[in-house]
């Protein structure tokens, strides 16, 4: 069948700015949105930029706006989407070339959390133990990919341009609740401030957008919690 | 062209699971950068899914000798053996350091690491399979490359994101450093280094049905042998049997592991007759074989009789929501079906590259079949052939090559830098990459030679020729196709002339690489009478212990491969025939 | 064509630590958002329900403030609203106005027009005498 793509465009060495530009492409409907950009860019502009390595969904390279909504390309098919195909580069981060975003702040922000753990008490020779239970705790946000889909679909996010975003909460409350270790009282210090997770307004973005199906907002709920009770 | 210049002690190309190791061995003796052409996250490390073994022996009595008789034998005795003991004996360290820095193993009831069962790992040397795969759900190599990358940020490791490593600078037989492209802006650096690993994955991408990533397209080998470094047995390749059809998208063997049975179209098992023992938990190279063997018998399901059912309809929902949640939600994206209640349809895939840059067991490049020692040349992980993985890898035991001989190659990087002095590198050592991507600029484009055209062919022919069953003729034919590609690929073009993020000139580079690991691949393939491991020739059904016992070394040869052969380190295993 | 240099596209990193403000002023819309609740349907209830507005006069308030539990009711009312309210505008002001010398503009605005109203409202108050 025959679908109709617009992409918005903008190459930074010949465009003031993006403009949209309108492609039918023959395609399968099983196809992925990732395979749409292939065709654009293999047999009819081999000047599109975007992003991408896995194609199924695990390496987060690919996530974009599709229709209005943040997801990562290869991980939707266009039989699930509705026509024409609208695709724009996430919003709230500068754009370098048609759907690639400069994404160093985003792990700047990922960077100041101390996403990894802290624990120098002597472990000994084998595993340290870890009950199930404890295991549990943490399981949703170690299933966290760095793709930006949450961070980017916050409209905190998109006008306060100082907000540490979803993401990186996520990335902490990995570390939070984990019971091996010791420094969920520095990385929440870190997270009060008025740029941390009580920027966060619960708009349920990033929960919708999370390719991964992390539960952020219920996240950065626990991690304002945690805060509270020890303060 | 801007050329932007750095100095360093040591480089480290490649982000992934083995770039990442040596990175947290060598960056605190030395001034260090990890160069990757992604973000380190997005390495395909993240993608492996099912486990990585250590005898630690949680769920059952274990010890790593069994380990290393199950990687030798799966390896169908091509492994080097000492190299193997090396594995298998570090394996438990590796694992209870990674647990160390925070990586989040599923737990046993009494909080230790849970352990699975995997294909051609048995308990006694090959008594029952055994609960050998350490595991964190299905998505252990996602943690794994998480926990290293959070180690790596807790050291305050440097990394230069989305550079391209394009070209290695060795005078007089010493490494000098890396040429490297700066992806957003088309800048070119030059990396002053005396010590380079290579940690640059695998090249899945010659083919066209793969569980790769699109950016395995063999860049470090490619660059190693394009100076005339050999890459070792190239023609053992190894198809994953469980793909989704059509799709390629892998179907972790834990799927096997936790009790998921393999049925043709008849719904009959039919493991049962190639592995009575082990059964669906035989090696892949078996598996794939006995699903090739199923479907070309006309026993495959679905209208083309070209795929055969992985049923885990029988193993509940709440094991599959507990214990293979990512590959059930692939099969749930992507086809659509749920695997609670109906068998997925599979097909094997294009998976992984037993061969490679050939290393000594310090990850040592080799440049000879003599074992001669590249000075400040390092490769580990996929893009490496030790070998640990001989002529079939066993499922899990490409995590542990990772990290096991990531962390030697950081070792012998600091060993080679503490003992020599810096090396510096003239402003003219970006010239012969500046001249070749001024090449591809000044081209004017043409559809009948661009990079999308070449490669599309080459996938679909090394998919018909050269994949797991293999004769002289599809050989020759592909020899012949290969260099028709070649010559057209001489002429490439690109359609961007842009400097920002010009992916379609970093994919004409690639298909060179692609094309170096084609030819190798099918050279070693042609030249190999025998069928051992992954490697099956039709009109060679036995494997000849007497007279290919050995590695093959393929060097470039003009536009030629050239072989060499090496023999095989043995140990404690007589070469025995190899049942399950 | 134009030269492009990495470090142009740059967000701003956060800022990041800090006074335990942000957490008790999250805590404190919390609390006071459930006291409002009750005080505010009370209120109503009292003004909307059990009376018709259209029959207060001077005599019905005047009633009420003479006992200081209906003043403290009604303080109670005006500080929690005016506190819960000047908080939920701050949010709103830092999240949607990027610019900093405007932000920081509409802040002091609301700051004062806040204080003035819960001086003018508790000078009312306090300072209520019953004209006999």
């Amino acid at each position: 069948m025959d679908v109709k793509v617009n992409i918005l465009r903008y190459n930074p060495e010949t465009d003031r700015k993006g403009h949209w530009e309108e492609y039918i492409l023959e395609a399968d409907p099983d196809e992925r949105i990732l395979d749409l950009l292939h065709k654009v860019k293999w047999f009819d502009d081999g000047s599109l930029a975007f992003r991408r390595s896995c194609a199924h969904g695990v390496c987060g390279s690919d996530a974009m706006l599709v229709n209005g909504e943040n997801m990562l390309a290869c991980q939707v098919l266009v039989k699930e989407v509705s026509t024409p195909i609208k695709i724009e580069p996430i919003r709230g981060l500068p754009v370098i070339k048609d759907l690639v975003v400069n994404m160093d702040s985003f792990f700047d922000s990922y960077k100041k959390v101390m996403p990894f753990l802290v624990n120098d008490d002597e472990p000994g020779e084998r595993e340290r133990l870890q009950s199930p239970e404890d295991r549990d705790r943490f399981e949703d946000t170690t299933k966290c990919i760095l793709c930006a889909a949450c961070t980017t679909s916050c409209p905190v996010f998109w006008t306060a341009d100082t907000y540490v975003g979803p993401a990186a909460i996520v990335n902490a409350h990995r570390f939070v609740f984990d019971s091996r270790d010791n420094a969920s009282k520095q990385r929440l210090e870190i997270l009060k401030g008025v740029d941390g997770a009580f920027r966060c307004r619960t708009a349920f973005n990033c929960t919708t957008a999370c390719p991964r199906g992390i539960q952020v907002t219920k996240a950065i709920e626990d991690v304002k919690r945690e805060t509270l009770t020890i303060n | 062209m801007k050329v932007i210049r750095h100095s360093f002690d040591g480089v480290i190309v490649g982000a992934g699971g083995a770039g990442l190791r040596a990175a947290i061995e060598a960056a605190p003796h030395m001034k260090l950068a990890v160069i990757t052409k992604l973000y380190p996250t997005r390495s395909h490390t993240g993608a492996a899914q099912g486990g990585m073994s250590a005898a630690l022996a949680n769920v059952e009595e274990d010890n790593w000798n069994w380990h290393a008789f199950d990687t030798v034998k799966g390896s169908d005795y091509l492994a080097d053996q000492p190299a193997v003991d090396i594995l298998c004996k570090e394996a438990i360290d590796s694992v209870v350091e990674l647990e160390h820095w925070g990586l989040p193993f599923s737990r046993l009831e009494n909080g230790k690491i849970a352990q699975r069962r995997f294909g051609g790992h048995t308990v006694k040397e090959g008594e029952a399979p055994a609960f050998r795969a350490c595991y964190a759900a299905d998505r252990t190599g996602h943690m794994i490359l998480q926990t290293l990358y959070q180690k790596c940020v807790s050291m305050g490791v440097t990394f230069f994101d989305e550079f391209q490593v394009l070209d290695i600078k060795i005078d007089d037989g010493v490494c000098k450093g890396v040429i490297a492209y700066e992806v957003a802006t088309g800048d070119i650096h030059i990396f002053e280094a005396r010590a380079v690993t290579f940690a640059t994955g695998g090249f899945g991408k010659i083919y066209k049905v793969s569980s790769n990533a699109h950016s395995l397209t063999g860049d470090g080998p490619g660059i190693l042998y394009q100076k005339g470094i050999p890459l070792e047995d190239m023609e053992f390749y190894q198809f994953h049997p469980t793909g989704i059809y059509r799709l390629g998208i892998l179907l972790s063997e834990a799927a096997r592991g936790e009790g998921g049975i393999l049925r043709n179209k008849d719904g009959e098992r039919f493991m049962e007759r190639y592995a009575p023992s082990i059964k669906d938990l035989a090696p892949r190279d078996m598996v794939s074989r006995a699903i090739a063997t199923e479907i070309s018998q006309g026993n495959g399901a679905g209208p083309n009789n070209d795929f055969v059912y992985l049923d885990l309809t029988h193993l509940g929902a709440e094991t599959i929501k507990q214990k293979l949640p990512d590959i059930t939600d692939f099969v749930r994206t992507y086809v659509k079906i749920e695997p609670i209640d109906e068998p997925i349809p599979v097909q094997p895939t294009a998976h992984y590259a037993m061969g490679g840059i050939p290393t000594d067991v310090d990850a040592r490049v080799l440049s000879d079949a003599n074992g001669t020692v590249l000075p400040g040349v390092y490769s580990a992980g996929e893009s490496a052939c030790v070998s640990v993985h001989g002529a079939n890898r066993l499922g899990t035991n490409s995590l542990l090559d990772i990290v096991v001989f990531g962390k030697r190659a950081g070792q012998s990087m600091v060993d080679y830098v503490s003992s020599t002095k810096p090396m510096t590198l003239s402003d003219n050592a970006a010239e012969d990459l500046s001249n070749k991507i001024d090449k591809l600029m000044n081209k004017d484009h043409s559809l009948e030679y661009s990079v999308p055209r070449i490669r599309e062919e080459l996938q679909n022919s090394m998919e018909e020729n050269a994949k797991i069953f293999r004769t002289e003729d599809s050989l020759e034919k592909q020899t012949e196709i290969l260099a028709d590609l070649r010559d057209r690929y001489q002429n490439v073009t690109i359609s961007d002339k842009g400097k920002v993020f010009n992916t379609e000139l970093l994919e004409a580079i690639e298909l060179e690489y692609l094309l170096d690991m084609s030819d190798t691949t099918v050279a070693s393939a042609l030249h190999r009478k025998e069928s051992r491991g992954a490697h099956s020739r039709v009109d060679h059904v036995e494997r000849d212990d007497v007279n290919w016992l050995k590695h093959s070394f393929a060097f470039k040869n003009g536009d030629s491969v050239k072989l060499d052969y090496k023999d095989v380190e043995l140990g404690n295993y007589e070469p025995k025939e190899r049942k399950y | 064509m134009k030269s492009v240099k990495r470090t142009d596209w740059g967000r701003r990193t956060p800022p990041i630590g800090g006074s335990n403000f942000e957490l008790y002023a999250w805590f404190f819309m919390r609390v006071s958002g459930l006291f409002l609740v009750l005080l505010a349907a009370g209120h109503m209830f009292i003004m909307h329900v059990f009376n018709d507005t259209l029959n207060l006069d001077y005599e019905f308030v005047a009633a009420r403030w003479d006992t200081p539990y209906w003043r403290t009711f009604d303080w109670l009312l005006l500080t929690l609203s005016i506190l819960h309210g000047t908080n939920g505008l701050r949010i709103v002001m830092h999240d949607n106005i990027a610019n900093k010398t405007s932000r920081q503009l509409a802040l002091y605005g609301l700051y004062f027009t806040s204080t003035a109203f819960f001086i003018l409202g508790t000078y009312v108050l306090v300072a209520f005498v019953r004209e006999v």
